[in-house]
């Protein structure tokens, strides 16, 4: 660590953990509910868990962009960060925001949430991943403005690089789209258009220009290659996201009473999304062959190319399976998009967050550049038990997902609803399995934080290998 | 002279994005030459309701700013700065005329009513040529970018890498009309 | 994009620009003209095709400089304009 208040990103990594812990309990508790339809009822019904389940990954997923940005930022512009108090208060203020959004879940029926917040005054609430409460959304607004204020003085003032502006502009256009979750029209179709707005623009768009940035801050890190090198990747990386991201939000407007050219744009725009995900791929494993260094954060190395082909299957390969309209019309909202959203958001930003964390905790701790061997060795098990069993969750719901669009949609003599999630509860089973495993892997890795911390770090070796 | 390169002119990144742009349009083009397949009678149509004559001149003006934008690249390999930026800036001012002659075009169709929604041509003949003018426009912002700098002297007979990289996509801009034009405006 | 060499008379990229406006005065007059000139939409077709394909070759070769490249890059625009080219010509014969 080179600068005192990159220090503040500490704070953020452990709550992002928690809450992650949150998250995948949770969505254990949905898993089983699947088939064992009354477990837990009345306490947390599915609709509750489920939206549990979703906003603790934005919201611990924001933390971790947060903290990333602040570990990154301050080392990339050479300066210290402008106002690390103000990094810090807003900590508290959004953890405290969080948790009481959450409690007030947990605790109320929905309905009383939103009378108790006064959500008639300007309704936002009810759709999907943008459940929060009115005050906790502009609570959100408050934290990003403050956020983006440090973040944004700190590179004017400092050394300006590239992956500093990239991640800058990729911050600026979450905070700028989300303003999209407080137009709430009466017509369902405009509705449904602008929430897109935030949900597709986030992930498919800004959301990239971070996980670019971050890795390829990892990278220049780690590797030791020309900064040259790695800023003209990220040049073509976020110009290819943007051409097609930016379009390909067609892919959500085949069926919701949006015109028909859609249809088109959607598709081909949308089809073509995979290739900045697959130039990341080639990126992240060309620059690791034409490393100057060994660093001696292996783990941290495994998340980064961990990430970049995770994101790739997960965003490219499963995006790409259901993004063609003709294809769509029949899986549109199965649990093929179930699988898809999994792995995609797995292996693209809960990967890079704890490739982030992997890299800046063990200076944030204060050690020199990386953890004792065994705690490497954790870190890194985890890696592999929660990367596996996310593939298999996939799997088993993409399973579910074609049998599912065959049974319902497809065949002679379509089943219903219920009827066709009878007859592949085994595919529920199996996922249910895979996620206990994924805890498993969880748990590891919050070990791995203990253990060994007395040891010595690994050292780094002088010379690159053949 | 007659040694050859491992490398195309220019940065190798650009032509990576030069591969993905062109990938995009690949699939435009497929996709109309086969829903035309299916809809023969309403494209050869409205075919005709576009007017060549506009689209001929259109591709004189793209051919000719390629050209241009050759003798900017010979004229810095000869060290000739000012020459350089004068044969860019003639360069920029076609692909200017290229989007006058476009929006022209494009003002007769919509007063006329057209719309993407109206029929399936239509679509695709408004789909595809606005993708490719938002392309012109890039161009265009390039190659000013790469003007401006020489002007400053900020490329040389040694160092002109700069120089091959605007061009290089300003000829994928030429390069992708080049097809556009018989697809949409002839072939029938 | 070694093209233009100074001491001919006319420099070769001159040559290719000139071909190119020729070639696209040809495609413009068959469509323009067609209904005097009579070819079959199939001919018509194939052949301004044909000649949109020897365009960009042009236009690859002398204008992006890829005659003087080896190896994969050589052909990346031969490939493309084949890639596409291909497809709607079938697209094209398949539907007369
Ligand atoms: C990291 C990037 C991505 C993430 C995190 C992500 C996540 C998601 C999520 C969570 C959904 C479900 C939304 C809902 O209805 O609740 C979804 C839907 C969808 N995604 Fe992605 N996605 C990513 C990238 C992509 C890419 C690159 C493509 C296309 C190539 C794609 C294609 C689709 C399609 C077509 C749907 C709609 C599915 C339906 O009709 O039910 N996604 N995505
Ligand atoms: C880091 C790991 C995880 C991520 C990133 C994640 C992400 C998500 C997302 C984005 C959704 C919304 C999907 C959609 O709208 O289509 C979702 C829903 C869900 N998740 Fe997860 N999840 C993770 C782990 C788990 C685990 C371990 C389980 C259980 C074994 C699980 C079970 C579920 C269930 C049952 C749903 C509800 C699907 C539905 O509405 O039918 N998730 N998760
Ligand atoms: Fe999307």
């Amino acid at each position: 660590m080179k600068y005192q208040s990159q220090s503040v990103a500490k704070l953020y990594f452990i709550a992002a953990i928690g809450l992650f812990v949150g998250q995948i309990l949770f969505g254990l508790v949905m898993g089983l509910q699947y088939v064992v339809g009354d477990f837990l009822f009345p306490e947390i019904p599915f609709n509750v868990a489920r939206m549990v389940h979703t906003n603790l990954l934005i919201v611990w997923l924001l933390f971790g962009f947060m903290g990333s940005a602040y570990y990154l930022v301050p080392e990339e512009a050479e300066r210290e960060l402008v106002a690390p108090w103000l990094a810090k208060l807003m900590f508290w203020i959004f953890l405290a925001a969080g948790a009481a959004t959450i409690v007030g879940y947990l605790l109320l029926s929905y309905s009383d949430l939103a009378k108790l917040t006064q959500d008639d005054l300007l309704p936002t609430m009810g759709r999907e991943f943008l459940e929060q409460p009115t005050i906790t959304k502009l609570g959100i607004v408050v934290v990003a403005l403050a956020f983006l204020f440090s973040i944004g003085m700190t590179i004017l003032k400092g050394r300006k690089t590239v992956v500093n502006l990239v991640l800058l502009i990729g911050l600026t256009g979450l905070a700028v789209f989300f303003l999209f979750s407080f137009y709430n029209p009466e017509n369902l179709v405009l509705d449904k258009y602008y929430w897109w707005w935030v949900v597709h623009l986030w992930v498919e768009g800004v959301w990239e220009l971070i996980l670019g940035s971050i890795l390829a801050f990892i990278l220049i890190k780690t590797t030791g290659v020309d900064r040259e090198v790695i800023e003209k990747w990220l040049y073509v990386i976020i110009a290819m996201t943007l051409i097609t991201g930016l379009i390909g939000t067609g892919h959500h407007y085949y069926w919701i009473g949006t015109p028909a050219f859609w249809q088109w744009w959607g598709s081909i725009f949308s089809a073509m999304e995979p290739i900045p995900f697959f130039m990341m791929t080639i990126f992240a494993f060309n620059m690791v062959n034409r490393r100057r260094r060994n660093h001696p954060n292996k783990a941290a190395v495994l998340w980064a190319l961990g990430t970049a082909v995770m994101a790739f299957l997960g965003a490219g390969v499963w995006g790409f399976l259901h993004t063609l309209a003709p294809v769509n019309y029949y899986t549109h909202g199965t649990q093929i998009t179930a699988a898809h959203g999994h792995m995609a958001f797995y292996g693209a930003y809960v990967m890079i967050v704890l490739a982030m964390i992997s890299y800046a905790m063990p200076m944030l701790r204060g050690r020199r550049a990386a953890n004792s061997p065994r705690s490497q060795v954790l870190e890194m098990w985890s890696f592999w038990l929660m990367t596996v069993s996310m593939v298999f969750i996939t799997l088993f719901l993409t399973g579910a997902g074609i049998l599912q669009t065959y049974l319902q949609r497809y065949s002679d003599q379509p089943l219903d609803f219920m009827t066709v999630q009878d007859k592949i509860s085994l595919f529920y089973w199996l996922r249910e399995l895979a996620g206990a495993v994924f805890l498993i892997g969880l748990v590891i890795y919050v070990v791995s934080f203990f253990a060994g911390t007395d040891e010595p770090e690994v050292a780094e070796k002088v010379e690159v290998d053949a | 002279m007659t040694e050859k390169n491992r490398q195309p002119p220019g940065d190798l990144a650009i032509w990576i994005f030069i591969c993905a742009e062109l990938g995009v349009f690949a699939v435009f083009f497929a996709a109309y030459a086969f829903t035309r397949a299916q809809h023969v009678e309403l494209f050869n149509r409205y075919q005709q309701t576009l007017n060549s004559n506009y689209a001929l001149i259109n591709t004189l003006a793209l051919i000719t700013s390629s050209y241009f934008v050759v003798r900017a690249v010979a004229a810095i390999r000869d060290d000739h700065q000012r020459s350089c930026a004068r044969w860019l800036g003639a360069a920029i001012a076609m692909g200017g005329v290229f989007l006058v002659v476009k929006s022209m075009e494009y003002h007769h169709h919509f007063s006329a009513g057209v719309t993407l929604s109206t029929n399936t041509f239509y679509m695709f003949y408004l789909s595809l040529t606005f993708f490719h003018f938002m392309h012109v426009l890039m161009g265009m912002v390039i190659l000013a970018a790469v003007a401006l700098k020489a002007r400053r002297g900020g490329y040389s007979a040694s160092a002109y890498t700069g120089v091959e990289t605007g061009a290089s996509y300003w000829h994928m801009v030429d390069l992708v009309w080049i097809i556009l034009f018989p697809l949409v405006y002839v072939m029938r | 994009m070694t093209t233009t060499r100074r001491n001919a008379l006319v420099r070769p990229c001159t040559i290719i620009y000139l071909l190119l406006i020729g070639l696209t005065l040809l495609t413009w007059a068959l469509g323009r003209f067609n209904d005097r000139i009579g070819l079959p939409v199939a001919t018509l077709s194939m052949t301004v095709l044909g000649i949109a394909l020897l365009k960009g070759q042009l236009i690859g070769d002398f204008f992006m400089g890829l005659r003087r490249v080896r190896g994969a890059w050589r052909w990346v625009v031969t490939l493309w304009l084949l890639l596409p080219a291909s497809l709607i010509g079938y697209a094209f014969l398949s539907s007369y």
